[in-house]
């Protein structure tokens, strides 16, 4: 009968491979949430009142389009990730938006409506240094480009080349910046650090050089920092380390000096070792920019300054004041300065820019978030209200990417996170058991201590059930009282707990730039974050779970190894997965690089698993570190293992764990760093459950799997990348004894190699060189038709080297990641998840991937289901999971196994983040979405009454006949 | 053999009636009959104590009728042997396919010796008067066990059966690993 059942499960899995949704299941299951990375540029749709636009540029290559009143994206623009993306500059007139990308070799106009491209042009070669607006008469015309060595400008409305010009002396001078102040004229500025400045005057109408000349400057190391264009074309600079600032009158030929004033004569002084900061603005390009600027003296103190008959008159002083910027609406400049109000909230006061008068009733409070970041950009939106004065919404932006909103009197309209679209790890907790389950759970789970105690536990437990209740009916009664639409079913933290069949969970995300997500995987919601501060930029983060929510009065917990690339000294973040609450465990001091961690299955009298920590002296660290657990430590100590792969030395290592938590080196590989370099290994994953041990074969006798639980599969990829000589290579190793249970070449091939290993398999992905295009390779691994050992295994005792069968195929598509789907006992087939360049996830059955698979087809193979080898991997539409939800730049797919064996959770993420679930062998353990329960019950139901009444009625015939 | 005289004699219907071979009514008249009786009591008025318009049967047992339940019990006992030629023309034309009508035939063929094995009793006592009872028993008892060979076979034939590696691999435990390993590229 087994063997029935097997066959059944396999034909219908056979005819049910595709796993797309239905019309009507988009959005059931599955969310996408876009996002943009940090910004760098922002402006203001100003041209018409009502305009909600928001454009910005971010430093992920990202230009789009925001809605200012609900912070959703109207388009976005994904360009290429590098510097060949690289957005330079953003400019916007009217309803154009100039960018300059890559570095200056592609200048593009967009139209900011729809986001669509008006006109491209491809820049000279050169690094892109500024980039201005300029404007003849009123009328902005064209846009100037500085090159390192040069100079062009095109026009805005064709983009075509106005005229190009090389920059006098460009190999002594750099030049920086750029101005035009609409009279016809373009100012480029270069300066000879430490020297003097030089200024070139171009005419607009054919580029020829009206003007040159050069002043001394030589305390100026770079123009970009430290000067800014006021007034009707007057050069302003400031120096820290002689706290003046100096001005210079660019159109009189007279003036060959720059003019010297002392901070002192305005009583100001620029906070040591604070490069001081000056910012003015230019509300027209056609025009010549106001002659009020901003100076940041110190990192929280500005000062607003106005340059008067060659004169600077302090307007106003900010002290303390974290953020200053001009906003622009009609005719009317004004000024937004954000001040410090209390530990947890700032104000930002509007001001006009000419008298620096504070405008009335102007104030936004600005809630910080405890757990984010310290504000660091704020942008301004100006508009002007029905009786003229001068309305205003800020957009501030923190440390943490946290993008905020604001409107008067301190609403937020909308908040995004744009961490999120750098999501370097995550992991999947399953969520904590309401009330009632978890004091149930928790009396079954703690140990008893006797019959007494056991008693007084039921019935506090009891009693602790009666309180849930009562409160729920005490719930029930004030929510009835409410009107029902302000009874929201929201997903809040207070109401999470895990769903029937556990499809619901608490996804964790770490991010590049430190702060920490808890998001509900049914709704993306985000319900808890927290910035952790002091993160270098270039650090490697682990998160491990250390205790998941299946012990109850103990917490979950999760460590958060973060190591610092330079250093190479990591420190430990415990926190609570659910709530996201830093722990209050004390943790252990690492004054060593951490090489490596290792949890153990070992768990201490808290249920927590140990966590090993093995520093670059191969000591071990545990954590926690309680007698009980040093004390199984030294019980199991022989018999962990660990290994160590060092990349640049092209070693592996491999390590036993001593009684004293010092441990001895038993077996070590090298594989020579002059002809190949390991760039990726990977075990098997520690959640992962196989169920059937082999495969049955057409006879229907059993090929076993080689199912070592310490094999790891090495990739090695060539150091000469001549594409005749270039060859990628695997190893299969055990890491117990370092053993090389397999290994293969494959020439002609280069990276970057992407694979899963699992179960007894390795997929793996590469680019062949030879014949330029993607290949599969899959490696199984079968012990033959007889188990070695089927209770135990231990990798010390295999005498026999495993059957090693592989088959290679064409993909026809580039791939950006791959993984394998994951349930809770590993019966449903598995599927292999492609995150393609274009945005979709494929889910590609691993049937398909099968070195099994014959050449020519015979009765046994047609009887094991096999599909007759193809080269060709078939791609279908419907195998894309995602549908039309593209996530663009897939950098990770993470699954997770939910309480359902046929479902699989995946989080894929980039740039974007998709949720979704998939099946790979179809619901089998669940009704459909379409299961006409109406039908099926009234059918039931029927023939329930049908049978009553006719059991009626015959026994009244029965009756009357015996009456007869 | 003729019935004693001295009373009436009737053989009527009825179920309480049925089960004597006969009776004899003395209270004449009695109104409180049946219609049957109301219309034999016509036949009172008109026929004497004793007299049957029917003629009574002849019961004695007479060497013919004991082979003939002979070769009725010989009938029964070798009921089985002579489906055995129909199955194997049935099992022949069903084939070894899985679906459901083999399946279907396989699962009487199976179940219809088994039910007679369980009934092996009341055979028995269907044979009781036979003389050879136990030759005939244990002739029944072959041609069923044959029977369920055949299914047994049929069964075999179709890979219904669990003989195979296969049938118990999805009962095989994971083994388990004596060693704790882990680690991965120098962070």
């Amino acid at each position: 009968m087994a063997w029935l059942v097997v066959r059944l499960a396999i034909s219908v899995s056979l005819f049910y491979t595709a796993s797309a949704v239905f019309e009507d299941q988009v959005g059931k299951f599955d969310w996408r949430q876009q996002f943009i990375g940090k910004v760098r540029f922002a402006l203001f749709d100003t041209h018409s009142q009502a305009s909600k636009k928001l454009l910005v540029a971010t430093d992920k290559n990202v230009f789009a389009s925001l809605n200012s009143r609900t912070g959703d994206l109207f388009w976005r623009h994904v360009d290429k990730t590098g510097p060949e993306g690289h957005i330079d500059a953003l400019l916007m007139y009217g309803q154009d938006a100039v960018v300059v990308a890559g570095n200056g070799r592609l200048l593009r106009s967009w139209e900011t409506t729809v986001g669509g491209l008006k006109w491209e042009t491809v820049l000279d070669t050169g690094s892109f240094q500024a980039a201005a607006l300029v404007g003849v008469q009123d009328f902005v015309k064209y846009v100037a480009v500085l090159k390192k060595s040069a100079i062009s400008l095109h026009d805005l409305s064709s983009g075509s080349q106005i005229w190009v010009e090389n920059l006098p002396d460009s190999d002594t001078v750099q030049y920086q910046t750029i101005y035009s102040g609409g009279n016809g004229l373009v100012f480029v500025f270069g300066v000879v650090p430490n020297s003097h400045i030089v200024i070139v005057e171009y005419k607009i109408e054919d580029g020829e050089i009206m003007n040159k000349k050069s002043v001394e400057a030589a305390w100026m190391s770079s123009l970009e920092s430290s000067c800014t264009v006021i007034s009707s074309g007057i050069l302003l600079c400031v120096d820290q380390i002689t706290q003046s600032l100096y001005t210079l009158l660019l159109q009189s030929a007279e003036q060959t000096e720059m003019r010297q004033i002392h901070l002192q004569t305005l009583d100001l002084e620029v906070a040591s070792g604070f490069q001081p900061v000056l910012t003015s603005t230019q509300p027209n390009p056609a025009q010549p920019p106001l002659s009020e600027f901003f100076l940041q003296l110190s990192p929280d103190h500005h000062i607003l300054l106005q340059l008067k008959d060659g004169l600077i008159v302090p307007l106003r002083d900010f002290n303390p004041s974290y953020l200053a910027a001009f906003a622009t609406s009609g005719e009317r400049t004004v000024a937004a300065v954000m001040s410090p109000k209390n530990d947890t909230a700032c104000s930002i006061n509007l001001f006009s820019a000419d008298t620096g008068r504070r405008h009335l009733d102007t104030t936004i409070i600005y809630h910080m978030d405890p757990n984010g970041g310290k504000p660091n950009r704020l942008y301004v939106h100006a508009f002007l209200k029905k009786d003229d004065s001068v309305g205003y919404r800020v957009m501030v932006q923190t440390e943490d990417l946290t993008l905020t909103f604001l409107q008067q009197p301190g609403r937020v309209v909308w908040m995004r996170e744009e961490a999120l679209a750098d999501v370097v790890t995550m992991e999947m907790i399953d969520l904590p058991f309401t009330g009632t389950q978890a004091e149930l759970e928790g009396e079954f789970g703690k140990k008893a201590d006797g019959l007494l105690p056991m008693v007084l536990k039921r019935l506090s437990s009891q009693f602790i059930l009666l309180q849930a209740w009562l409160a729920h009916l005490w719930k029930l009664f004030y929510d009835a009282r409410k009107p029902r639409s302000s009874v929201k079913n929201e997903v809040n933290i207070d109401t999470l707990s895990r769903d029937e069949f556990n499809l619901q969970k608490m996804m964790v995300m770490v991010t590049a730039s430190g702060k920490l997500f808890g998001i509900d995987s049914k709704s993306g919601t985000i319900l808890w974050k927290q910035y952790l501060e002091n993160i270098e930029p270039n650090s490697v983060f682990k998160l491990i779970v250390q205790r998941t929510t299946a012990h109850f009065p103990h917490p979950p917990q999760c460590t958060l190894l973060i190591k610092n690339k330079d250093t190479g000294l990591g420190n430990l973040y415990v926190f609570n997965p659910i709530f996201g609450k830093k722990s209050q465990i004390s943790v252990p001091a690492l004054p060593r690089p951490v090489l490596q961690t290792l949890l153990l299955p070992v768990i201490d009298q808290d249920y927590a698993k140990v966590l090993l920590l093995i520093d670059d002296q191969y000591k071990v660290t545990t954590f926690p570190s309680t007698k009980n657990i040093l004390q199984q430590l030294q019980d199991t100590a022989s018999s962990i293992f660990f290994y160590l792969v060092d990349s640049s030395q092209g070693k592996l290592s491999g390590f036993r764990l001593r009684k004293d938590l010092s441990t001895e080196l038993i077996w070590e590989v090298v594989i020579p760093t002059e002809v190949q370099k390991i760039v990726a290994v990977k075990g098997k994953r520690a959640n992962e459950h196989v169920h059937s041990q082999g495969r049955v074969m057409g006879d229907r006798s059993v090929l076993y799997k080689y199912l070592n639980p310490n094999l790891l599969a090495v990739i090695t990829e060539s150091t000469d990348t001549h594409h005749e000589r270039s060859f990628v290579g695997i190893f299969l190793i055990d890491g117990v004894t370092g053993r090389i249970v397999h290994e293969a070449v494959q020439r002609k091939a280069k990276g970057p190699v992407h694979f899963v290993h699992s179960e007894n398999w390795v997929v793996y992905v590469y680019w062949n060189s030879k014949f330029r295009r993607n290949e599969f390779s899959v490696l199984e691994l079968f012990e033959g038709a007889e188990l070695y050992n089927s209770t135990v295994f231990s990798s010390l005792d295999r005498p026999h080297p495993p059957q090693v069968l592989q088959q290679s195929y064409i993909f026809p598509a580039p791939i950006s990641t791959l993984e394998a789907t994951l349930t809770e006992k590993g019966i449903t087939s598995r599927h292999l998840l492609v995150g393609l360049p274009s945005g979709n996830i494929l889910s590609l059955p691993k049937m398909f991937l099968d070195p099994r698979r014959p050449e020519v087809v015979s009765e046994q193979s047609r009887e094991e289901n096999l599909i007759p080898y193809a080269p060709e991997m078939p791609i279908r539409d419907e195998w894309f999971i995602n549908y039309n939800q593209t996530v663009s730049r897939v950098r990770g797919i993470h699954t997770a196994p939910s309480g359902l064996e046929s479902t699989c959770l995946v989080v894929a993420y980039g740039l974007d983040i998709y949720q979704t679930r998939v099946f790979p062998s179809k619901q089998f353990d669940v009704l459909k979405d379409d299961y006409d329960y109406v039908l099926i019950s009234s059918v039931l139901f029927g023939l329930f009454f049908a049978t009553m009444i006719s059991k009626r009625l015959a026994e009244v015939k029965l009756l009357n006949r015996a009456w007869r | 053999m003729t019935a004693p005289g001295g009373g009436a004699l009737a053989t009527r219907g009825g179920a309480t009636v049925r089960r004597m071979k006969w009776s004899l009514e003395l209270s004449l008249g009695n109104s409180s009959r049946s219609r049957g009786d109301r219309q034999s009591k016509d036949g009172d008025v008109m026929y004497p104590v004793g007299y049957s318009d029917k003629p009574v049967p002849d019961t004695s047992v007479q060497e013919a009728d004991r082979n003939l339940v002979e070769k009725r019990c010989w009938d029964v006992a070798l009921g089985p042997l002579k489906q055995i030629p129909m199955n194997l023309f049935i099992m022949y034309m069903s084939g070894n396919t899985i679906s459901i009508f083999p399946i279907m035939m396989v699962c009487m063929m199976a179940w219809r010796p088994i039910q007679a094995l369980m009934s092996m009793s009341a055979t028995f006592k269907l044979l009781e008067s036979s003389s050879q009872q136990w030759l005939q028993g244990l002739v029944y008892l072959i041609g069923n066990l044959l029977g369920s060979a055949l299914a047994v076979y049929k069964c075999q034939s179709m890979g219904l059966l669990p003989t195979h590696s296969s049938d118990w691999l999805a009962f095989i435990e994971p083994p388990q690993r004596l060693e704790i390993m882990g680690g991965g590229m120098v962070m």
